[in-house]
C-alpha cells in the first residue's frame, strides 16, 4: 500500500498551500497501561541458547538519559528460563550477554549450542519474578536455499547494477519468508526487510529484486529466511503496529505472540533458518 | 418465516377492494417550463377535496378526485417556481400536463407552504434532499461544488474524514449506502481519496437521501439509499454550461434533438494539474536532481438523451464515464494506477392508464481499478472489479382516491473479479498469479400501498422479497416496511416508520478514506448478508409559511456486520474470507432540523444526537486475532453530537452570499497505550518502540469545527449570464484533526535512519491536520 501513501502525500501537497503549519504537538490522556512482558528467543542452529527478556512500559513513560540504564530498566531479571527438546531440558543463566558478531544483547543464555534437524519441537517455560508463567513451542525450519544470485546492470553503460536473488519453492507447503538486503555491512539498517509467503507462485521460482542501486566494489548481503506462520504473523503484526502510528492508511493492530500462560506477555519464540549470500558487485 | 410478515401486509392491501368512491384521475406530468425537464416531488394540491399528490421519479403525477359537474381547482407548485392554479372538469379522467416557470418573489412564500404541507401529508419520513440550485452557492473546498458534501451537511449524515464524501449514516458504515445514478450503481463514488465525488454539479438535477423508512422499491444497502438523478437536457433551446476552477474545469451542452420532445446533455469535467506539473518536468528534463511530479488527474463524462415516443411512451438514456489515472514514467521503472466506474441506463416509462405509469429500466454499472507496474525484465498487474447487469420493472398505480400502488421486480447479474494478480518475468523463468472471480445474481420483487384512511392518517405498507446467489450458496429475505402519519392540522403531523433492509454485498475497506483499491465482496458460504432493522418516529411542523421543524428519533439494529481482523491482509490476497470479523451493532439517537427554502434568506440548520456501537466481533478464521474480540466497541465515525448551519441569502440579484459551520464531536481513534522494545535478529533494524494499542477505537480525537464562507457575483452579458464565485474553506483557519501519531523525539544531532542503535529521548503526540484556510475563485458561464 505504500504506493497509496505517495499518491496521498502528493494529493496532500497539492491541496494544501503554504498556509502555516499543519502539524501541532498535543497534549494526550492515555487509559492506564498495565506492563507486559517481552520474549525474543530465535533458536538458531549451532548457536548457543539466547533468550531476551524484558517488560513493556506505558507509552509516555520517560526515558532513562543514558542508553545504558534506558536497557536496564526494560530487563527482566530473575526469571526462571528452561528449554526442553528431544527429552533435554535447557536451563537458561539470568546475566548480560552480548555478542559481539550480531551486537544483539540477551539476559538469558545457556552455553550449549542449538541442536539441528526439524522434526522435534522445541518447548519454552518460563516462570518469570512474580511467579507467572510464559509458554511457547516451536520447531526449526529447514533452510531454503538461495540457488542463484544475478547482478545485472540496465545496460552497459550504467554503473549501478541491481541484484535478483533466486529461490526454489516447494509447492506441497505453505511457506513463509522474511527477505532482508544489506549494502556493505549486515549492521547497517536493511536496504529491503520484509515478510511474504507463497501463495501466489505459479510454479516453483520466486524472484526477489532490487533497485539500480550498487556500484563496482559494493558487497550485497542477501538473505532468506525460511519462517513458521508464527514468527510471520508477530512479525507483520509488530510492524503494522509501529506503522500505523504514523500512517493514516496504516492499520492498528495487536501484537499476535505464540506465547501462553498467565503471564499475557508479548513476543516471539521461534526457530530461524536462513541462507545468505554476500556478492561483490562487479562490471 | 414469510407468512407472520406478510399477514399484516395483506391486510391493508385487502383495504383497497373494501372501499371504492366514484372518482375520476387527474394525470400527466410536471416540468420546468423554460427547458422542459421534468420536476421531481412537484405538488399536486385540490384544496376543496384536500386531496394532494407529488410527481414522481419522471415527473409523472397521478390525482384521484371525486367525479363531479362543477369545476376544480388544482394548484400545481415546485420549489423555486411560480405555483400555477388550474381548474379542472372532473366528470371524466384528464391528462394534464403542466408546465411551471422560475418563481417569483410574491410567489415564493405561497409555494413553500404548500410543498411543506404535502411533505408534512406525506408518510415519507428520515429523508433529506438538496438540489443544485443549493450546492452552487454554497461553499466549497477549492471551489469545487459537490452535492453528496452538501448532503452531509443535513443531521444525521455525518461525513467520513473532512473533506471527504464519505457518509456515515445513522451509525452505518461508509459501505452501506446505496448510490444510484439514474437507478445504475455506483460503487465507488469518489475521486482522489473521496475529496470529490464522481458526481459534476452541472450534470445532476437532484439528490434525494433516505436515512430510514425505506420504500419497499429500495434494498441492497443498510444505512441509506442515495438517489442522484442526472438532468435530461433542455429540449427547448440550445445552451452551453461551463466554468474554470482551481481543480477542474467543466462544459456542458445541452438541447432539443427534436424540439419539445427529445433532448440530449453532454457534460465534461477534468482536472488539470497534470498539464502543469508535465511543463514543470519538462523544465527539468535535464537536471539530474530532479525528482519529477507523477501525473495525476481525474475527469468524467455524463451523457443522456431522452425522447417522447409518444402521450404515453418515453425513453431515456443516461451514461456515466469517470477516471481517476496517477502514473509515473521513470527510467527503470513506470508505474500506471486507474481507476473509474462506468454507469449506463435505458428506462422506458410507459403510462397504461392515468393510473397506471409503468418503467423497465435496464442498467449497466462497472468499477474497477488496474494497478501496471514495469522495472526493467519484470512486470507487475493487479486489479479487481465489480459489473453488475440489472433489468428491472415498476409499476406505479393510483387504484383510487385512498390507494396508491407501487410494486415491481428485478434481476441482477454481479460479476467480481478480486485482487487478479499477475507478476512475471520477461524472460518467463518467474511467474505469479492469484485472484479470484465470483459470478453471483441477486433478484426480487417488492409491493407497497401507500393507504389514506381518513382525514388524519395515511399508512404506507410494504413488503420486498430480497435474494442473492453466490458459490451455490442462496440467501433470502423478507424485508417488511411501514410507514405512516398522523396529521393533526396540515402544519403538524406526527410520523413513524420501520424497515427491514438486507445487504449481500461488503465493502473490503479498513481506512476511514475512500481509497480506489476498496473493493466490494459478494455474500458466500462463509459471510452471510448483513441485516439491519431501523424504527423512526418523528413530527414535521410547518412554522408559519417559511419554517419546517423535523425532529426524528430513531434505533437502528444491524446484524452481521462486517469488520476485518488485526493486520488484515486486504490487498493481494486470495483467502480474503479469512480477513473477515463478524458480529453485530446497534445505532440510536434524535435529529433535528429547521429549513427554510425561499425568500432572500434561505438555508438550514440541523443538530443530531447520536450513539452507535459494534459488539460481539468473532473472526471468521478463528486461528486470527480481533482486538477484544465478542468486546463492545466504538465504531471511528461515532459521532455523539453534529451541528451544522447552512444560511445563504440574496442580497440583490447579482450578489448572493453563504456560510456554512459545522461542529462536531471528535472521531473515534485506536491508539497505543503502551511500548516496547524489539531487539529483533542480526541484521534487522533495531527498533526501541513498538507501540501496544490499547482498545479498540476508545480515544476521542478533539471536537471538529469548521466555518466556510462564499459569495456568487453574478454577470448577465448579452450571450447570457456568467458568475464569479468566491469560496473560504476552513474560514477561522481551524486545525482540525485528521489523525494523531505519538513520534520518538531524538536528541539533537541523533539520526536514528543513521544510527540504528539510537534510543530516543521521549515520545510526543502530534496532530496533523489537513486543511488550513483556503481560498478559491471559479468562474462560471451560462449561454
Amino acid at each position: 500500500m505504500k504506493y497509496l501513501a505517495i499518491i496521498f502525500s502528493l494529493t496532500a501537497a497539492i491541496l494544501i498551500t503554504a498556509c502555516g503549519n499543519l502539524e501541532k504537538d498535543i497534549n494526550l490522556d492515555l487509559p492506564v497501561y498495565e506492563s507486559q512482558y517481552v520474549v525474543e528467543c530465535y533458536l538458531e542452529p549451532g548457536q548457543p541458547f539466547s533468550l531476551l527478556l524484558t517488560k513493556s512500559v506505558p507509552y509516555f513513560e520517560p526515558f532513562p538519559e543514558n542508553p545504558l540504564d534506558f536497557v536496564e530498566s526494560i530487563l527482566v531479571d530473575s526469571a526462571k528460563v528452561v528449554i526442553s527438546h528431544s527429552g533435554k531440558d535447557y536451563v537458561l543463566d539470568n546475566g548480560v550477554f552480548f555478542h559481539p558478531f550480531t551486537k544483539k544483547l540477551f539476559n538469558y543464555s545457556n552455553a550449549d549450542l542449538v541442536p539441528g534437524g526439524h522434526d522435534n519441537d522445541f518447548s519454552l517455560k518460563i516462570i518469570t519474578p512474580d511467579g507467572k508463567t510464559i509458554t511457547a513451542t516451536t520447531h526449526i525450519l529447514p533452510v531454503v536455499p538461495i540457488d542463484s544470485v544475478v547482478v545485472e546492470y540496465e545496460s552497459e553503460a550504467d554503473t549501478l547494477a541491481r541484484v535478483l536473488t533466486y529461490l526454489t519453492d516447494d509447492p506441497a507447503t505453505k511457506d513463509y519468508y522474511r527477505r532482508m538486503l544489506h549494502h556493505n555491512s549486515l549492521d547497517s539498517i536493511p536496504d529491503q526487510d520484509f515478510t511474504t509467503f507463497d501463495d501466489f507462485v505459479d510454479d516453483n521460482k520466486i524472484v526477489f529484486g532490487s533497485g539500480f542501486d550498487y556500484a563496482v566494489g559494493d558487497t550485497v548481503f542477501t538473505t532468506i529466511f525460511h519462517i513458521d506462520r508464527a514468527y510471520f504473523d508477530f512479525w507483520e503484526s509488530t510492524f503494522n503496529a509501529i506503522n500505523a502510528n504514523s500512517n493514516p492508511f496504516g492499520q492498528p493492530s495487536s501484537i499476535i505472540s505464540n506465547l501462553s500462560g498467565d503471564a499475557n506477555a508479548l513476543g516471539i519464540f521461534t526457530g530461524l533458518s536462513y541462507d545468505r549470500v554476500a556478492v561483490v558487485i562487479e562490471k | 418465516m414469510f407468512s407472520k410478515q406478510l399477514l399484516p401486509v395483506l391486510f391493508f392491501f385487502s383495504l383497497g377492494v373494501l372501499k371504492a368512491q366514484t372518482t375520476i384521475t387527474l394525470s400527466g406530468t410536471v416540468s420546468d417550463g423554460e427547458s422542459g425537464e421534468t420536476l421531481i416531488g412537484a405538488t399536486i394540491y385540490a384544496p376543496a377535496s384536500g386531496n394532494g399528490t407529488a410527481t414522481n421519479e419522471y415527473g409523472f403525477y397521478s390525482l384521484a378526485l371525486p367525479a363531479g359537474n362543477d369545476s376544480v381547482a388544482i394548484e400545481f407548485s415546485y420549489v423555486g417556481f411560480q405555483s400555477n392554479t388550474l381548474k379542472i372538469l372532473a366528470k371524466t379522467d384528464v391528462v394534464q400536463n403542466v408546465q411551471l416557470v422560475t418563481g417569483i418573489q410574491l410567489q415564493e412564500v405561497v409555494v413553500q407552504a404548500s410543498t411543506y404541507r404535502e411533505q408534512i401529508r406525506s408518510t415519507e419520513m428520515s429523508v433529506e434532499e438538496v438540489s443544485t440550485r443549493e450546492v452552487k452557492v454554497i461553499p466549497a473546498l477549492l471551489g469545487e461544488t459537490d452535492i453528496l458534501k452538501t448532503i452531509q451537511l443535513k443531521p444525521g449524515i455525518p461525513s467520513g474524514s473532512e473533506g471527504t464524501t464519505g457518509l456515515y449514516v445513522r451509525g452505518g458504515g461508509g459501505d452501506q449506502n446505496l448510490i444510484v445514478l439514474d437507478e445504475a450503481v455506483v460503487y465507488n463514488a469518489n475521486h482522489l481519496f473521496g475529496f470529490f465525488s464522481t458526481f459534476n454539479t452541472d450534470a445532476i438535477k437532484d439528490l434525494k437521501l433516505y436515512k430510514g423508512g425505506f420504500p419497499a422499491q429500495y434494498g441492497g444497502r443498510l444505512s441509506s439509499v442515495i438517489d442522484v438523478r442526472m438532468k435530461e437536457g433542455n429540449n427547448r433551446s440550445y445552451h452551453g454550461t461551463g466554468g474554470i476552477g482551481l481543480i477542474t474545469s467543466r462544459l456542458t451542452l445541452e438541447g432539443p434533438i427534436e424540439k419539445e420532445k427529445s433532448s440530449f446533455i453532454v457534460s465534461g469535467r477534468r482536472t488539470y494539474a497534470d498539464l502543469i506539473t508535465r511543463k514543470i518536468n519538462k523544465a527539468n528534463a535535464d537536471n539530474v536532481d530532479y525528482n519529477p511530479i507523477p501525473d495525476y488527474y481525474f475527469y468524467d463524462l455524463n451523457t443522456k438523451v431522452n425522447f417522447t415516443l409518444s402521450e404515453k411512451d418515453r425513453l431515456y438514456l443516461s451514461g456515466y464515464f469517470g477516471r481517476d489515472v496517477f502514473g509515473f514514467d521513470g527510467d527503470f521503472f513506470e508505474f500506471n494506477f486507474n481507476w473509474g466506474n462506468v454507469t449506463g441506463t435505458a428506462r422506458w416509462n410507459h403510462v397504461f392508464s392515468p393510473k397506471l405509469f409503468h418503467n423497465l429500466t435496464l442498467t449497466y454499472s462497472d468499477y474497477e481499478y488496474n494497478i501496471e507496474t514495469k522495472v526493467t525484465g519484470f512486470s507487475f498487474k493487479i486489479g479487481s472489479s465489480v459489473k453488475d447487469a440489472n433489468l428491472k420493472s415498476d409499476f406505479y398505480y393510483a387504484l383510487n382516491n385512498d390507494h396508491t400502488l407501487r410494486f415491481g421486480s428485478y434481476v441482477t447479474r454481479h460479476q467480481f473479479g478480486v485482487g487478479r494478480l499477475k507478476a512475471s518475468s520477461d524472460d518467463g523463468t518467474v511467474s505469479f498469479s492469484g485472484g479470484n472471480d465470483f459470478n453471483a445474481a441477486s433478484m426480487g420483487a417488492y409491493i407497497a400501498d401507500e393507504i389514506s384512511a381518513g382525514v388524519h392518517w395515511k399508512l404506507n405498507a410494504g413488503l420486498r422479497l430480497s435474494g442473492f446467489v453466490n458459490a451455490g450458496k442462496f440467501y433470502g429475505g423478507a424485508e417488511p416496511r411501514l410507514a405512516a402519519v398522523y396529521n393533526v392540522n396540515p402544519n403538524l403531523s406526527f410520523k413513524g416508520s420501520y424497515a427491514r433492509m438486507y445487504q449481500y454485498l461488503h465493502l473490503v475497506s479498513t481506512s476511514g478514506i475512500a481509497l480506489p483499491t476498496d473493493i466490494w465482496y459478494p455474500s458466500g458460504r462463509q459471510i452471510k448478508p448483513q441485516n439491519s432493522d431501523q424504527v423512526a418516529l418523528g413530527l414535521e411542523y410547518l412554522l408559519g409559511n417559511n419554517y419546517l421543524i423535523t425532529n426524528e428519533y430513531y434505533y437502528k439494529r444491524m446484524g452481521r456486520q462486517v469488520d476485518f481482523v488485526d493486520g488484515a491482509r486486504l490487498f493481494a490476497n486470495d483467502n480474503l474470507e479469512d480477513e473477515f470479523a463478524i458480529g453485530r451493532g446497534y445505532g440510536y439517537g434524535m435529529e433535528l432540523g429547521i429549513e427554510k427554502q425561499e425568500g432572500k434568506l434561505k438555508g438550514w440548520l440541523g443538530y443530531t444526537l447520536a450513539l452507535v456501537r459494534r459488539t460481539e466481533f468473532k473472526p471468521v478464521d478463528e486461528s486470527r486475532v480481533f482486538s477484544g474480540e465478542g468486546n463492545p466497541y466504538f465504531p471511528r465515525y461515532d459521532r455523539r453530537h453534529d451541528l451544522s448551519l447552512v444560511l445563504m441569502y440574496d442580497l440583490s440579484r447579482r450578489l448572493t452570499i453563504s456560510g456554512t459551520a459545522v461542529y462536531g464531536s471528535g472521531d473515534r481513534t485506536w491508539l497505543p497505550v503502551g511500548r516496547f522494545t524489539f531487539q529483533d535478529v542480526h541484521g534487522a533494524d533495531f527498533q526501541p518502540i513498538v507501540p501496544v494499542f490499547g482498545a479498540r477505537n476508545d480515544f476521542r480525537l478533539p471536537y471538529f469545527f469548521r466555518a466556510d464562507a462564499g459569495l456568487v457575483y453574478r454577470f448577465f452579458p448579452k450571450w447570457g449570464e456568467s458568475d464569479l464565485t468566491l469560496s473560504v474553506f476552513n474560514a477561522t483557519n481551524r486545525r482540525n484533526a485528521f489523525f494523531l501519531y505519538l513520534e520518538p523525539q531524538y536528541a539533537e544531532g541523533v539520526d536514528p535512519l543513521e544510527d540504528p542503535l539510537a534510543i530516543p529521548e521521549g515520545v510526543a503526540a502530534k496532530q496533523v491536520s489537513l486543511f488550513p484556510i483556503l481560498g478559491s475563485l471559479t468562474w462560471t458561464f451560462k449561454f
